[in-house]
Protein backbone atom coordinates (compact mmCIF):
# COMPACT_ATOMS: atom_id res chain seq x y z
CA UNK A 1 0.00 0.00 0.00
CA UNK A 2 2.73 2.46 0.90
CA UNK A 3 4.62 1.54 -1.95
CA UNK A 4 2.14 2.19 -3.77
CA UNK A 5 0.90 5.43 -2.75
CA UNK A 6 4.91 6.65 -3.08
CA UNK A 7 5.04 5.10 -6.80
CA UNK A 8 1.82 7.39 -7.17
CA UNK A 9 3.37 10.25 -5.59
CA UNK A 10 6.68 9.96 -6.88
CA UNK A 11 5.01 10.01 -10.18
CA UNK A 12 3.01 13.36 -9.82
CA UNK A 13 5.78 14.87 -8.11
CA UNK A 14 7.85 14.17 -11.02
CA UNK A 15 5.07 15.26 -13.46
CA UNK A 16 4.12 18.52 -11.19
CA UNK A 17 7.85 18.97 -11.58
CA UNK A 18 8.66 18.19 -15.09
CA UNK A 19 5.21 20.33 -16.28
CA UNK A 20 6.50 23.18 -13.96
CA UNK A 21 10.20 22.17 -16.05
CA UNK A 22 8.24 22.77 -19.26
CA UNK A 23 6.63 25.92 -18.08
CA UNK A 24 10.16 27.06 -17.49
CA UNK A 25 11.02 26.68 -21.27
CA UNK A 26 7.95 28.16 -21.71
CA UNK A 27 9.05 31.31 -19.86
CA UNK A 28 8.23 29.50 -16.35
CA UNK A 29 5.60 29.24 -13.93
CA UNK A 30 5.24 33.03 -13.06
CA UNK A 31 5.64 33.75 -9.46
CA UNK A 32 1.80 34.12 -8.55
CA UNK A 33 0.91 30.86 -10.48
CA UNK A 34 3.98 29.59 -7.78
CA UNK A 35 2.14 31.17 -4.74
CA UNK A 36 -1.32 30.15 -6.33
CA UNK A 37 -0.08 26.42 -6.21
CA UNK A 38 1.81 27.15 -2.85
CA UNK A 39 -1.21 28.30 -1.62
CA UNK A 40 -3.54 25.42 -2.29
CA UNK A 41 -1.12 23.02 -1.62
CA UNK A 42 -1.54 24.38 1.92
CA UNK A 43 -5.07 24.17 1.69
CA UNK A 44 -5.60 20.77 1.13
CA UNK A 45 -3.45 19.73 3.76
CA UNK A 46 -5.65 21.83 6.17
CA UNK A 47 -8.53 19.92 4.96
CA UNK A 48 -6.82 17.04 5.50
CA UNK A 49 -6.01 18.13 8.69
CA UNK A 50 -9.93 19.06 9.60
CA UNK A 51 -11.24 15.42 8.44
CA UNK A 52 -8.52 13.87 10.67
CA UNK A 53 -9.87 15.90 13.49
CA UNK A 54 -13.22 15.14 12.65
CA UNK A 55 -12.69 11.31 12.40
CA UNK A 56 -9.59 10.19 14.32
CA UNK A 57 -9.59 9.47 18.42
CA UNK A 58 -5.83 8.99 18.13
CA UNK A 59 -4.28 11.39 20.38
CA UNK A 60 -1.10 10.96 18.23
CA UNK A 61 -3.29 12.10 15.12
CA UNK A 62 -4.80 14.47 16.18
CA UNK A 63 -1.97 16.39 17.85
CA UNK A 64 -0.63 16.18 14.20
CA UNK A 65 -3.26 17.31 12.53
CA UNK A 66 -3.72 20.24 15.36
CA UNK A 67 0.01 20.59 13.98
CA UNK A 68 -0.75 20.81 10.29
CA UNK A 69 -3.81 23.14 10.70
CA UNK A 70 -1.70 25.65 12.71
CA UNK A 71 1.41 25.71 10.79
CA UNK A 72 0.13 25.76 7.29
CA UNK A 73 -2.64 28.73 8.35
CA UNK A 74 0.40 30.19 9.27
CA UNK A 75 2.57 30.19 5.81
CA UNK A 76 -0.51 30.49 4.25
CA UNK A 77 -1.13 33.61 5.90
CA UNK A 78 2.54 35.01 5.81
CA UNK A 79 2.13 34.15 2.06
CA UNK A 80 -1.20 36.77 1.54
CA UNK A 81 0.91 39.22 3.86
CA UNK A 82 3.43 39.01 1.32
CA UNK A 83 1.49 39.38 -1.76
CA UNK A 84 -0.35 42.40 -0.12
CA UNK A 85 2.82 44.03 0.21
CA UNK A 86 3.56 43.30 -3.61
CA UNK A 87 -0.10 44.39 -4.21
CA UNK A 88 -0.23 41.37 -6.32
CA UNK A 89 -2.69 38.38 -6.80
CA UNK A 90 -2.09 34.57 -6.68
CA UNK A 91 -2.91 33.27 -10.75
CA UNK A 92 -5.08 30.28 -10.65
CA UNK A 93 -3.35 27.53 -13.06
CA UNK A 94 -3.82 24.13 -14.27
CA UNK A 95 -1.38 22.73 -11.58
CA UNK A 96 -3.95 24.53 -8.53
CA UNK A 97 -6.59 22.60 -10.53
CA UNK A 98 -4.95 18.88 -10.82
CA UNK A 99 -3.88 19.37 -7.35
CA UNK A 100 -7.24 20.04 -6.21
CA UNK A 101 -9.07 17.45 -7.93
CA UNK A 102 -6.55 14.77 -6.84
CA UNK A 103 -7.19 16.43 -3.17
CA UNK A 104 -10.95 15.45 -3.80
CA UNK A 105 -10.33 11.67 -4.49
CA UNK A 106 -8.21 11.33 -1.93
CA UNK A 107 -10.66 12.93 0.57
CA UNK A 108 -13.62 11.17 -0.58
CA UNK A 109 -11.01 7.72 -0.14
CA UNK A 110 -10.28 8.89 3.60
CA UNK A 111 -13.79 10.01 4.73
CA UNK A 112 -14.97 6.22 4.55
CA UNK A 113 -12.71 4.88 6.98
CA UNK A 114 -12.24 5.25 10.55
CA UNK A 115 -10.46 3.91 13.84
CA UNK A 116 -7.29 2.53 13.08
CA UNK A 117 -7.44 2.30 9.22
CA UNK A 118 -8.21 5.68 9.04
CA UNK A 119 -5.09 6.85 11.31
CA UNK A 120 -3.08 4.47 8.94
CA UNK A 121 -4.52 6.31 6.07
CA UNK A 122 -3.86 9.59 6.87
CA UNK A 123 -0.45 9.33 7.88
CA UNK A 124 0.57 7.47 5.23
CA UNK A 125 -1.09 10.01 2.95
CA UNK A 126 0.34 13.16 4.63
CA UNK A 127 3.95 11.74 4.36
CA UNK A 128 3.33 10.76 0.82
CA UNK A 129 1.76 14.41 0.22
CA UNK A 130 4.53 16.08 2.20
CA UNK A 131 7.33 14.35 0.14
CA UNK A 132 5.81 15.62 -2.59
CA UNK A 133 5.28 18.92 -1.68
CA UNK A 134 9.01 19.46 -0.81
CA UNK A 135 10.29 17.55 -3.72
CA UNK A 136 8.27 20.31 -6.25
CA UNK A 137 8.99 23.01 -3.38
CA UNK A 138 12.82 22.06 -3.69
CA UNK A 139 13.43 21.65 -7.33
CA UNK A 140 10.53 23.69 -8.67
CA UNK A 141 9.10 26.19 -7.75
CA UNK A 142 12.31 28.03 -5.66
CA UNK A 143 14.61 27.88 -8.46
CA UNK A 144 11.94 29.40 -10.56
CA UNK A 145 10.76 32.30 -8.33
CA UNK A 146 11.88 35.70 -9.26
CA UNK A 147 11.13 37.69 -6.29
CA UNK A 148 13.61 37.63 -3.64
CA UNK A 149 10.76 37.66 -0.64
CA UNK A 150 9.18 35.32 -2.28
CA UNK A 151 11.93 32.78 -2.78
CA UNK A 152 12.65 33.19 0.99
CA UNK A 153 9.12 32.77 1.75
CA UNK A 154 9.25 29.42 -0.18
CA UNK A 155 12.34 28.49 1.97
CA UNK A 156 11.02 28.96 5.43
CA UNK A 157 7.75 26.76 3.98
CA UNK A 158 10.08 23.81 2.79
CA UNK A 159 12.16 23.97 6.09
CA UNK A 160 8.56 23.90 7.80
CA UNK A 161 7.35 20.89 5.38
CA UNK A 162 10.54 19.05 6.09
CA UNK A 163 9.89 18.66 9.74
CA UNK A 164 5.94 17.68 8.84
CA UNK A 165 7.69 15.11 6.94
CA UNK A 166 10.01 14.14 9.88
CA UNK A 167 6.57 14.40 11.95
CA UNK A 168 4.54 12.35 9.35
CA UNK A 169 7.16 9.69 9.26
CA UNK A 170 6.84 9.31 13.32
CA UNK A 171 3.36 9.10 12.95
CA UNK A 172 3.59 6.43 10.00
CA UNK A 173 5.70 4.41 12.65
CA UNK A 174 3.05 4.81 15.50
CA UNK A 175 -0.16 4.14 13.17
CA UNK A 176 1.17 0.62 12.13
CA UNK B 1 43.32 58.14 59.13
CA UNK B 2 47.14 56.88 59.20
CA UNK B 3 46.31 56.39 56.02
CA UNK B 4 46.75 60.30 55.44
CA UNK B 5 48.96 61.42 57.88
CA UNK B 6 51.94 63.80 57.19
CA UNK B 7 50.33 64.71 53.67
CA UNK B 8 49.21 68.40 52.99
CA UNK B 9 45.42 69.00 53.11
CA UNK B 10 44.65 69.50 49.62
CA UNK B 11 46.79 66.12 48.54
CA UNK B 12 44.64 64.46 51.43
CA UNK B 13 41.54 65.21 49.85
CA UNK B 14 42.80 64.41 46.59
CA UNK B 15 43.99 61.32 47.86
CA UNK B 16 40.29 60.57 49.59
CA UNK B 17 38.35 61.09 46.49
CA UNK B 18 40.48 58.50 44.57
CA UNK B 19 40.08 56.39 46.96
CA UNK B 20 36.51 56.88 47.67
CA UNK B 21 36.33 56.48 43.46
CA UNK B 22 38.05 53.15 43.67
CA UNK B 23 35.72 52.07 46.01
CA UNK B 24 32.92 53.00 44.35
CA UNK B 25 33.98 51.88 41.16
CA UNK B 26 34.93 48.47 42.52
CA UNK B 27 31.43 47.96 44.14
CA UNK B 28 29.95 49.12 41.08
CA UNK B 29 31.80 46.18 38.94
CA UNK B 30 30.90 43.91 41.49
CA UNK B 31 26.98 44.74 41.68
CA UNK B 32 26.97 44.50 37.80
CA UNK B 33 28.42 41.28 37.87
CA UNK B 34 25.98 39.78 40.19
CA UNK B 35 23.05 41.53 38.38
CA UNK B 36 20.29 39.30 36.74
CA UNK B 37 20.79 39.06 33.10
CA UNK B 38 18.28 38.41 30.43
CA UNK B 39 18.93 35.85 27.81
CA UNK B 40 17.05 35.87 24.44
CA UNK B 41 15.95 32.57 22.79
CA UNK B 42 14.65 32.90 19.38
CA UNK B 43 12.42 30.67 18.06
CA UNK B 44 13.31 30.70 14.34
CA UNK B 45 13.58 27.92 11.62
CA UNK B 46 11.39 25.77 13.90
CA UNK B 47 14.53 25.46 16.02
CA UNK B 48 15.47 27.59 19.23
CA UNK B 49 18.30 29.89 18.88
CA UNK B 50 20.50 29.36 20.93
CA UNK B 51 19.72 25.54 22.06
CA UNK B 52 21.49 25.84 25.23
CA UNK B 53 21.61 28.70 27.79
CA UNK B 54 23.89 29.21 30.51
CA UNK B 55 22.63 31.39 32.93
CA UNK B 56 22.49 32.05 36.83
CA UNK B 57 19.49 31.32 39.48
CA UNK B 58 17.94 35.05 39.26
CA UNK B 59 18.66 35.39 35.77
CA UNK B 60 15.32 35.65 33.06
CA UNK B 61 15.38 33.89 30.05
CA UNK B 62 13.22 35.23 27.22
CA UNK B 63 11.86 33.37 24.51
CA UNK B 64 10.88 35.66 21.09
CA UNK B 65 8.73 33.84 18.39
CA UNK B 66 10.65 35.01 14.88
CA UNK B 67 9.12 31.87 13.10
CA UNK B 68 5.84 32.59 10.74
CA UNK B 69 4.46 29.58 12.63
CA UNK B 70 2.93 29.29 16.02
CA UNK B 71 5.64 27.73 18.82
CA UNK B 72 6.00 27.12 22.56
CA UNK B 73 8.35 26.94 25.37
CA UNK B 74 7.65 24.13 27.47
CA UNK B 75 9.80 22.16 29.96
CA UNK B 76 10.32 18.28 28.93
CA UNK B 77 9.27 17.36 32.25
CA UNK B 78 6.37 20.06 32.09
CA UNK B 79 7.15 22.13 35.36
CA UNK B 80 6.59 25.27 33.30
CA UNK B 81 4.82 26.00 29.76
CA UNK B 82 4.37 29.26 27.95
CA UNK B 83 1.19 28.10 25.77
CA UNK B 84 0.86 29.19 22.35
CA UNK B 85 3.14 31.64 21.50
CA UNK B 86 2.01 33.27 17.90
CA UNK B 87 4.48 35.13 15.62
CA UNK B 88 6.48 38.09 17.39
CA UNK B 89 4.73 36.72 21.29
CA UNK B 90 7.25 36.79 24.06
CA UNK B 91 7.51 34.91 26.74
CA UNK B 92 9.49 35.07 29.85
CA UNK B 93 10.70 32.25 32.57
CA UNK B 94 12.79 33.54 35.85
CA UNK B 95 15.42 30.70 37.04
CA UNK B 96 14.98 29.82 40.57
CA UNK B 97 16.74 27.04 41.31
CA UNK B 98 20.04 25.50 40.01
CA UNK B 99 20.49 22.96 37.48
CA UNK B 100 19.58 21.68 33.94
CA UNK B 101 15.78 21.95 32.32
CA UNK B 102 14.97 20.65 29.11
CA UNK B 103 12.62 22.40 26.95
CA UNK B 104 10.54 21.98 24.22
CA UNK B 105 7.96 22.85 21.52
CA UNK B 106 5.03 20.81 22.28
CA UNK B 107 3.93 21.26 18.67
CA UNK B 108 7.37 20.38 16.68
CA UNK B 109 8.87 17.55 17.40
CA UNK B 110 12.76 17.41 17.43
CA UNK B 111 12.70 21.56 19.17
CA UNK B 112 14.53 21.18 21.69
CA UNK B 113 16.62 23.30 24.11
CA UNK B 114 18.33 23.35 27.57
CA UNK B 115 19.32 26.26 30.67
CA UNK B 116 21.87 25.16 32.57
CA UNK B 117 21.42 27.20 35.77
CA UNK B 118 24.12 27.77 38.71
Amino acid sequence: MIKQILVGVAALATATVSACASEVDDGGPSDMQIAHIAYTAGNIDIRYAHLALAISDNPDVREFAETMLRDHVAVNDAALALLAKLEAAPEDNETSQVLLSQALEKRNELKVLDGAAFDKAYAENELAYHQFVNKTVEEAFIPAADNQEFKELLGVALQTFKVHEGHAEMLVEKTK
Amino acid sequence: MRFFANVPKRRKAMQFMTAAGIIILAAACSAEADMPETHIVEMHGLTFVPATVEAKVGDTVLWINTDVMPHTATAADGAWDSGMMEVDDEWSLLIEEAGEMNFICTYHPGMEGVITAE
